[in-house]
């Protein structure tokens, strides 16, 4: 073992310096924290594969560290962001909101003015070279900066810092006036940057030819609150409500993400705007998700008996082909199915239309649109439960079949009265885990309604499962609302975890036995 | 009922003894009749759920040959044409581009569609390799090692799972935004950054691969041990070996299950030339020109060799879901 070629000792270095270097450069860009929290889990995985104390670890280390960068962290984000607002109207932290304020600039009695020229550099960026134009000795350079053309940011950039050049020095690049810089529509971005001297003093453009110092328009004061240079008045931070206040109790500027404990929880709860959908969401998420298990389950059941008749002819291939909805990759499935139920011109309607003369409203009626979805995850899922089922009944041993055939019993008392109650119990867990399944099956309502029909006087919609209504709160341009998505998604987590729980139990029970 | 006696197709002459069935009561049939009844039912009910199943398969493929853009609809293309094919390989081809002076333009994809499904295949696959490493190696600590809460961490992973990754989208996004800041590749808009996004979901495929692994006896390795071999060396040359089965099912399940992911490579991925199968033929139908008849020839395209894939390797699948039973 010795003398062998210590391969882990020198794969275990290799995959640590390039995180030590992550962890040198994470710490030197201000993030301190995540840099210690890297560097704790680099230690903890060096320890693991060279202490001979830790070997188990060793077989664990690298699930558990992907499961936890990608499972649990985003989790307890999320349950975080439950506990916050945080929307479109709440996006920037306090620190960014209060930023903004404190480059508010206006141009003061006693401005002074300053040449400037741009000096393009080769890796795109630029560095403004400006110059007093009453003292021709104080002269800046900036420290190279990015001009996006067209592209306007939406969160302010920040400041730019100018470094005091002294007589000797010269600016490198090529040079750029004001028509070429014009030319090249650099102006507007450059008018959205401000600059920043090493005294403190800001920087903007004023015209065409020239900078013009700026003050800022508002002054911090020791208890947080901040006044306005020009006119006197004081705003101050409203922790509750996520926004600077005026006296008046009004909001100025934007607003900011803030803790508000249980407040999206206590909305879910009370507010008639969100509790009226919220219930008949849940109550047509549970219907789905029991009916779809049922039928799949029925059906599954169903094709896997009548295959089970060991002198029918053709079994492989019958099999085979009635496995397809399964082994078609099931978001090719589900869109198919929406062009066939496509109310215009889909085939089913088509078919309908010839036969019985009727063509129902598979898009535009909330009962027609359950009922499509219902089919199509029948044609989705059963497949599934009939490979179970059919694993389910090869178990059970022939004999008892053959002596209730003495007895004189036909296949539907076979089906009912031993079938039935050998396979029940031991499919439960497979019937819990398909109905936390569809509890949040996201991806057939979303491609395949949408959750449309729109619900009447409701930003929800008739056929939207609790998991995709979530969705669009959050994601939706109309209300992007992450803190109230992720209280949804907490109680979510909490009902299907529970109903995880519960199937775990029961699994155990039955290894017990 | 009347019957051809030229061209007996098998459904119509396994219907026959129904109605002649029908006349008779069950129960004064012999045991052989009976069998022959309960077998014509059996195919009857068969070929129609069949027929409900094939036939959307078949409106597809026919919908990838047809000419314009229709909703799936009918068995056989009324006008046949290649057009759709090309457009998803990337080749040009001939359009009329105004009816009343038969002008036409070339047509071209600017990123062929065939890209997304090579895209979805090289993301899965490595997926799923990925997740193969990670969760049979955490298998294996469970199955045969010991730690202190094991089995609590081993139901805690379960239960964890079932948070509805979907709604974690705005953290996976901050992790990757912020990640991306400092290693480009991890960042957002890269398909390395949807691996290891995927690579978090393996604890259903512990489970099973370690219910796999529990119904081995170690004795073997148990010996191996006793002659000298490391755990490590038990783990990678016996128990692998033997396991092979369940590695081949981890990676087709997982492989078909990412295939299909949309939500989170729908916002991961934001450049057209680096999207995904999922989120490329959901984009034909998404706007308001629904393009069905481009979605079917890549539906087909990229159907096909998975649905094969998975019908090849279907025995191994079976056993190992009756097994497990784990369902992504």
């Amino acid at each position: 073992m010795n003398r062998a070629f210590p391969i882990r000792q020198v794969l275990t270095v290799l995959l640590a310096i390039p995180a030590l270097y992550v962890t040198f450069v994470l710490y030197h860009s201000g993030n301190a924290l995540i840099a210690i929290l890297i560097l704790v889990v680099t230690c903890l995985g060096v320890f693991i594969y060279l202490s001979p104390a830790a070997t188990t670890f060793r077989y664990l280390f690298p699930g558990f560290l992907g499961f936890g960068i990608f499972v649990i962290f985003p989790l307890l984000y999320t349950i975080y962001i439950g506990f916050t607002k945080y929307s479109s109207e709440h996006l920037l932290d306090f620190d960014r909101a209060a930023g903004i304020f404190r480059n508010d600039t206006f141009v003061g009695a006693n401005a002074a003015s300053y040449k400037y020229r741009l000096y393009a550099q080769d890796d795109g960026t630029y560095v403004l070279y400006l110059e007093d134009q009453k003292d021709p000795t104080r002269r800046f350079a900036s420290d190279p900066f990015e001009l996006t053309v067209g592209g306007k940011s939406k969160a302010p950039a920040q400041s730019v810092k100018l470094n005091t050049l002294q007589p000797t020095d010269e600016v490198n690049g090529k040079p750029l006036e004001t028509p070429q810089i014009v030319r090249a529509k650099l102006l507007g971005p450059l008018r959205e940057r401000q600059f920043v001297t090493p005294d403190d003093t800001l920087l903007g453009i004023a015209n065409l030819m020239s900078f013009t110092s700026r003050e800022r328009l508002w002054t911090q004061n020791p208890d947080g609150s901040l006044t306005n240079k020009k006119d006197g008045s004081v705003i101050k931070p409203d922790f509750r409500q996520g926004f600077f206040v005026n006296d008046k109790g009004e909001k100025v500027g934007v607003g900011f993400r803030t803790n508000t404990g249980f407040d999206n929880y206590i909305r879910i709860l009370t507010d008639s705007r969100i509790q009226g959908p919220f219930l008949r969401i849940f109550l047509w998420t549970v219907a789905f998700s029991a009916i779809s298990v049922l039928v799949t389950f029925a059906v599954g059941m169903l094709l896997a008996v009548i295959l089970e008749q060991k002198d029918l002819r053709g079994r492989g291939i019958y099999r085979t082909l009635f496995i397809l909805p399964y082994a078609v990759p099931g978001i090719l499935s589900i869109l198919i199915l929406k062009g066939l139920f496509n109310q215009e011109f889909g085939a089913v309607n088509g078919l309908l239309k010839g036969i019985f003369g009727f063509a129902p409203a598979w898009e535009t009626n909330p009962w027609g649109a359950r009922a499509m979805i219902l089919l199509v995850n029948l044609w989705l899922g059963y497949p599934y439960m009939m490979l179970i089922c059919t694993g389910m009944l090869q178990s059970i041993p022939g004999a008892i079949y053959e002596a209730s055939a003495i007895d004189g019993s036909n296949a539907v008392i076979d089906f009912s009265e031993l079938t039935l109650p050998l396979v029940l119990p031991p499919m439960i867990p497979v019937l819990i885990s398909a109905f936390a399944f569809n509890f949040n099956n996201f991806n057939l309502i979303f491609l395949l309604t949408g959750g449309g029909p729109q619900m009447v006087g409701g930003n929800a919609g008739e056929t939207d499962l609790l998991v995709t209504y979530t969705f669009n709160i959050a994601f939706k341009d109309s209300g992007t609302n992450y803190g109230l998505a992720s209280a949804i998604a907490t109680l979510l987590f909490i009902l299907v975890g529970f109903l995880a729980w519960i199937n775990l139990r029961f699994t155990a029970r039955k290894a017990k036995i | 009922m009347k019957r051809s006696t030229s061209d007996v197709n098998v459904a119509a002459s396994s219907i026959e003894p129904v109605t002649s069935g029908t006349t008779v009561k069950p129960r004064m049939l012999n045991p052989e009749q009976r069998a022959m009844l309960r077998k014509a039912i059996s195919h009857f009910i068969l070929i129609c759920l069949l027929a409900l199943v094939l036939v959307p398969y078949v409106m597809v493929i026919s919908a990838s040959f047809r000419k314009g853009d229709f909703a799936p609809n009918g068995l056989l293309p009324d006008k046949v044409s290649l057009e759709h094919w090309k457009f998803v390989l990337g080749i040009p081809y001939q359009e009329v581009a105004n009816a009343a002076t038969g002008e036409t333009r070339v047509v071209q994809a600017e990123t062929p569609p065939l890209i997304w499904f090579w895209n979805s295949i090289k993301v899965a696959a490595i997926s799923s390799v990925g997740i193969i490493l990670l969760s049979g190696t955490a298998a294996y600590a469970f199955a045969r090692l010991y730690f202190k809460f094991k089995s609590g961490v081993l139901s805690g992973l379960l239960i964890l799972q079932m948070f509805p990754m979907v709604l974690a989208l705005v953290a996976i996004y901050a992790i990757l935004d912020f990640a991306g800041q400092y290693v480009r590749w991890l960042g957002l808009n890269t398909q390395s950054a949807l691996v290891f996004v995927y690579l978090g979901g393996i604890s259903g495929y512990i489970w099973m691969i370690k219910g796999y692994f529990d119904t081995i006896p170690a004795s073997m390795e148990e010996s191996a041990r006793i002659d000298g071999a490391s755990q490590f060396q038990t783990f990678v040359r016996i128990l692998l070996p033997i396991s092979l089965p369940i590695f081949a099912v981890v990676f087709i399940l997982s492989f078909i299950s990412l295939m299909s992911e949309y939500p989170v490579a729908s916002i991961v991925l934001q450049a057209r030339s680096n999207w995904t199968l999922a989120v490329g033929a959901n984009s034909f139908l998404a706007e308001h020109e629904k393009l069905w008849g481009r979605f079917a020839a890549l539906a087909v395209l990229s159907g096909l060799p998975i649905t094969a894939m998975f019908l090849i390797c279907q025995k191994f699948i079976v056993g190992g879901l009756t097994s497990g039973g784990v369902k992504e």
